[in-house]
């Protein structure tokens, strides 16, 4: 049989211990519980049928990857998923396609021409820049990105 | 872990201190603790304190230096005690809220706890000079303990109605918070592990059962078992991360004996299950030096629990395929090397008096009383199912074991079926053998198994061993009981370890086990055919 040595009846102590087990069973741990607070993506754990993809792809954590995302998917990661490593690959991602990020307006800006001035401390001309707040891609002409502002951290 | 002076001590004190039910706190500590950490975690989300979270730290500093908070370590100690016990009482506060979905429920009380999760973590790094290391690490251990007694308490106090949240997310946001690439941090790293394997094992499942589940995802989370088995250079917490997986299984086995698993153990089980896997395949080097621990407490029933650890061989090794036809596994380079093994197994043959009866026999060959009283030495009880002493059985089994390849080394020999016959050593295995009854045999059956693994000098000995008491069985119950030991182990899924399969094919390829004449093999059909099926796999060219 599978208890080769018989059952051997519980102890009173280990009666008790299964009771608290028991009770706890009902109030388990939340994936959530062991991370860092995600405020717009919280985890909401849902029952999915098995035919619809249970995880994702391979490799799907590398700058590659992020690569081939959309700017718009890159821009969603960056500023719904903070303090995550999608959001350091989606910085990357958007590093290599020459997004540059401000740190006073906290918003991506991508040359949409040869700025007309370059000097020491900015550079002036036509830009696109992301706008988080209308979601969406903008034109900025004229615009003065000073180089105070530039966020040029390596990100290894 | 009572030991005076230590970590433990700290810890201990923590503990003390909120289960002492004559605590007097000054009049106006409530309040002003309460007043305090309301104030902290309002600063702690403030725009400012995301910009400056040093500066935000200071000024907070400051207020408690202006309630006098920071004059006594018992002040520190009691204002700990008291904020735990506000942010726990606020989580209860959010659960028992019904219309909540259960995401809302955690965003608030992740909020109060991270916030004070924070301070902790800030007032240790802060604590005593950059240099002072000691401050840091006692007024850790301190706090450890505290939120150890605040969630002892709980437990006893409100039984089923506990929860295991807010004491989770401490700890771990705490451990996370502690483990920051930072210099200050990393110059205590070791004293912070241990302090947190020692909190860990003072609430062990079966000390505080109501939090087992959050136990064993803090035990098993990615970056403690980095840190305890990767990062910490010689391997300094390998005996502590052992001993909380002692823990875990001493708790499962009086469930997991009876075979009778409710869904509550089932789960605990196979998550236990999961953790031995990873650890199989990213530290396989911990699992063979402290497989002999593992398996002491393992109920001998779990056997594919037990195969997990028993499979586990050292990354640097090739194991050449059992099933490759005329296997010389004495020609292996490896098999001259002995295992490591970081449990002390001959200190745990008691009494004294009988190791000293064991050594002087496998010296002199005698007394014959010696064997003949064996059994009586390894019996602990009437009853069935619970007569033997199982650890004292491993450890003797193990101990005649090493002693008989160093008496055959000594002699300028190897191992191999006909050096290990005729010796003191084969006497006591012949004789526990022959004289126990059914269940010792198991169980003593069962303490040899547990050595064959990978090619070592230990997995060749015993290989031998099973195979020369086979060979020279008085009985066919001895026989079948053999069998039986190896086939159990083979039956149930992967892995199964090498030593194992090693053993099982010499048993039914070389004819002069004459394992196909034997009775038991035919018993039954069902049990023929799975004989049938398995020498199928084992062997390439079946002759018969």
């Amino acid at each position: 049989g599978v208890a080769p040595l018989g059952p051997v009846p519980l102890q009173k102590e280990h009666q008790c211990q299964f009771q608290m087990m028991e009770a706890a069973y009902y109030h388990m741990p939340h994936p959530s519980d062991s991370e860092r607070l995600r405020t717009y993506l919280p985890r909401n754990p849902v029952p999915t049928p098995l035919y619809y993809h249970q995880v994702p792809l391979p490799h799907s954590d590398t700058v590659e990857f992020f690569q081939r995302l959309s700017t718009e998917t890159l821009f969603f990661i960056f500023y719904y998923m903070e303090g995550t490593k999608a959001q350091y690959l989606a910085a990357k991602a958007l590093k290599k396609q020459s997004w540059r990020f401000h740190t006073k307006f906290m918003m991506w800006f991508q040359r949409h021409e040869e700025p007309k001035i370059i000097n020491e401390e900015f550079e002036q001309g036509t830009y696109i820049y992301f706008d988080y707040e209308k979601w969406g891609q903008r034109k900025k002409e004229g615009f003065t990105f000073e180089y105070k502002y530039l966020e040029d951290r390596d990100l290894n | 872990d009572r030991a005076q002076g230590g970590p433990t001590a700290h810890i201990h004190s923590g503990i003390l201190q909120v289960r002492a039910r004559d605590f007097d706190d000054p009049p106006g500590l409530m309040e002003k603790t309460e007043y305090l950490l309301r104030e902290w975690i309002s600063i702690h989300y403030s725009a400012t304190a995301g910009r400056d979270p040093t500066r935000a730290f200071s000024i907070f500093v400051q207020q408690m230096n202006g309630h006098g908070i920071l004059k006594t370590d018992d002040l520190i100690t009691r204002f700990f005690r008291l904020s735990t016990q506000m942010c726990v009482d606020l989580c209860y506060r959010f659960l028992a809220e019904t219309p909540n979905t259960p995401t809302l429920v955690r965003t608030k009380c992740f909020h109060t706890l991270d916030a004070f999760v924070r301070l902790i973590a800030l007032l240790v790094k802060h604590s005593g000079d950059a240099s002072n290391t000691n401050t840091k690490i006692n007024l850790l251990n301190k706090v450890l303990g505290i939120v150890a007694g605040v969630l002892l308490q709980d437990h006893d106090n409100r039984l089923a109605e506990f929860q295991q949240l807010p004491y989770h997310r401490i700890f771990i946001m705490l451990f996370l918070e502690l483990n920051a690439p930072e210099a200050v941090l990393e110059a205590i790293n070791y004293q912070v592990l241990t302090a947190f394997c020692h909190t860990l094992h003072i609430l062990r499942p079966a000390k505080a059962p109501g939090f087992a589940y959050a136990w064993l995802e803090l035990v098993s989370h990615r970056v403690f078992i980095g840190r305890m088995l990767s990062v910490t250079p010689q391997q300094k917490g390998w005996g502590m991360y052992a001993q909380l997986l002692i823990d875990l299984f001493k708790f499962l086995a009086p469930f997991l004996r009876n075979a009778e698993l409710a869904k509550p153990v089932t789960l605990l089980y196979k998550g236990t299950l999961r953790v031995l896997l990873v650890l199989l395949h990213d530290f396989p080097e911990f699992l063979c030096d402290y497989h002999y621990g593992f398996c002491d407490v393992i109920p001998p029933n779990c056997i594919q629990m037990r195969n997990v650890i028993l499979s586990a061989f050292p990354r640097n090794m090739r194991l050449p395929d059992p099933f490759t036809p005329n296997l010389k596994v004495d020609m292996l380079p490896e098999i001259a090397h002995a295992p490591r093994l970081l449990t002390n197994f001959a200190s745990m043959i008691q009494p004294v008096s009988f190791k000293k009866d064991l050594d002087s026999y496998l010296k002199a060959r005698a007394p014959v009383t010696f064997l003949s009283e064996l059994r009586s030495n390894l019996q602990v009880s009437n009853e069935p199912g619970m007569c033997y002493n199982i650890p004292l059985m491993n450890a003797l089994v193990l101990y005649v074991g090493t002693q008989a390849i160093t008496f055959i080394r000594n002699k300028g020999l190897t191992p191999n079926m006909s050096t290990i016959a005729h010796s003191s050593h084969m006497d006591i295995f012949q004789n526990l053998a022959v004289d126990l009854d059914t269940e010792g045999r198991y169980l003593f059956l069962n303490a040899i198994a547990n050595q064959l693994r990978y090619p070592n000098s230990h997995t060749h000995y015993f290989s031998c061993t099973l195979l020369y008491l086979f060979a020279e069985a008085n009985t066919e119950a001895i026989q079948e009981q053999i069998t039986r030991v190896l086939l159990e182990r083979l039956i149930v899924n992967r892995p199964h370890p090498w030593g194992l399969l090693i053993t099982f094919i010499e048993l039914i390829k070389n004819p002069t086990y004459k394992f196909w004449n034997h009775e038991f093999v035919h018993c039954a059909p069902e049990i023929e055919k799975l004989f049938e099926s398995v020498a199928r796999s084992c062997m390439v060219q079946k002759q018969v």
